[in-house]
């Protein structure tokens, strides 16, 4: 498989952070007091890395893919539990795609993508507490199971 | 002593009078040291789990990830897993469950650095799983919290 050019794992990390900042959107009218706080401060990290995306390649003169409407769920979101599920899910994905950047950038890139990577996972992993879910974490957090 | 220096020189006169042409050994791979970590952290781990049995649920499975580390980066340098036992030997658990942890905690930290350089020198093909296992170190240390 052709390793992604630069632009192109970050075109690919834009789309994840548009999709994270909907389910984020749907997740936290289901959750209440801290959890719903921990929710506004995830979306608004989100918001941040797409901000900064969009404005990396649009600098760099690369293609800025365009925002949807709407994006297909992995399950139904009906109560705080699913809410719940759904927001590690999300962290875990868009950490996926950041992951996928690592290889294909050196310097500055490169440590971006990977803080980006760990900041995710561990919200995950928080999630994962908050939920009662266990184990807490994944092996190789971002890796395509 | 004389004895001593002679086993040290000789070797070395050898080397000089019939290897010359022989090529100097490849230099270690700059990954080698971290399936040590790796597993040095497995069985700090362990020590803790079977100190404190209370955490044994929760250590566990944070064990069998480093060794899975230990496992996939001996695989991709090429070298066989050493054996538990040549981890290097840890400390001993502190006496208090949260000591213990936060003894824990303090290892990730300083493993999570040392992934953390080792990601940012790495080539392209190594570049996503040394990013995930900076990401692994760090949730780690927020589900021993």
């Amino acid at each position: 498989m052709r390793q992604p050019s630069a632009g192109e794992a970050l075109a690919a990390a834009l789309s994840a952070e548009y999709a994270a900042i909907y389910a984020y959107g749907r997740i936290g009218v289901r959750l209440s007091e801290a959890a719903r706080d921990a929710a506004r401060q995830a979306e608004a990290a989100h918001r941040r890395r797409r901000d900064a995306l969009v404005v990396q390649l649009t600098t760099a003169g690369g293609v800025v893919p365009p925002d949807r409407a709407g994006y297909a769920l992995p399950f139904p979101v009906t109560d705080r539990a699913s809410a719940l599920r759904l927001a590690a899910e999300v962290e875990e994905r868009t950490a996926a795609h950041w992951r996928a950047a690592l290889a294909s950038t050196t310097g500055a890139d490169r440590d971006q993508a990977l803080a980006a990577l760990v900041e995710y996972a561990v919200r995950a992993t928080r999630w994962r507490k908050t939920a009662g879910q266990t184990p807490l974490t994944v092996p190789f957090p971002g890796r395509p199971t | 002593m004389l004895l001593v220096l002679g086993g040290a020189v000789t070797p070395l006169t050898g080397c000089d009078l019939f290897d010359r042409d022989d090529q100097p050994a490849p230099p270690p791979d700059p990954l080698r040291p971290m399936v040590d970590e790796s597993l040095a952290l497995a069985a700090a781990y362990r020590a803790s789990a079977t100190a404190h049995p209370e955490l044994a649920d929760r250590l566990n499975p944070i064990a069998e990830t480093h060794t899975a580390h230990a496992t996939e980066l001996a695989r991709v340098i090429g070298v066989t897993v050493p054996s538990a036992a040549s981890a290097a030997p840890t400390a001993a658990p502190a006496a208090d469950p949260s000591g213990a942890r936060a003894a824990l905690r303090a290892l990730e930290k300083t493993a999570q650095q040392s992934a953390t350089a080792a990601c940012a020198a790495a080539p392209a093909e190594r570049a996503a799983l040394l990013g995930s296992i900076v990401a692994a170190r760090a949730t780690h240390q927020e589900a021993l919290k």
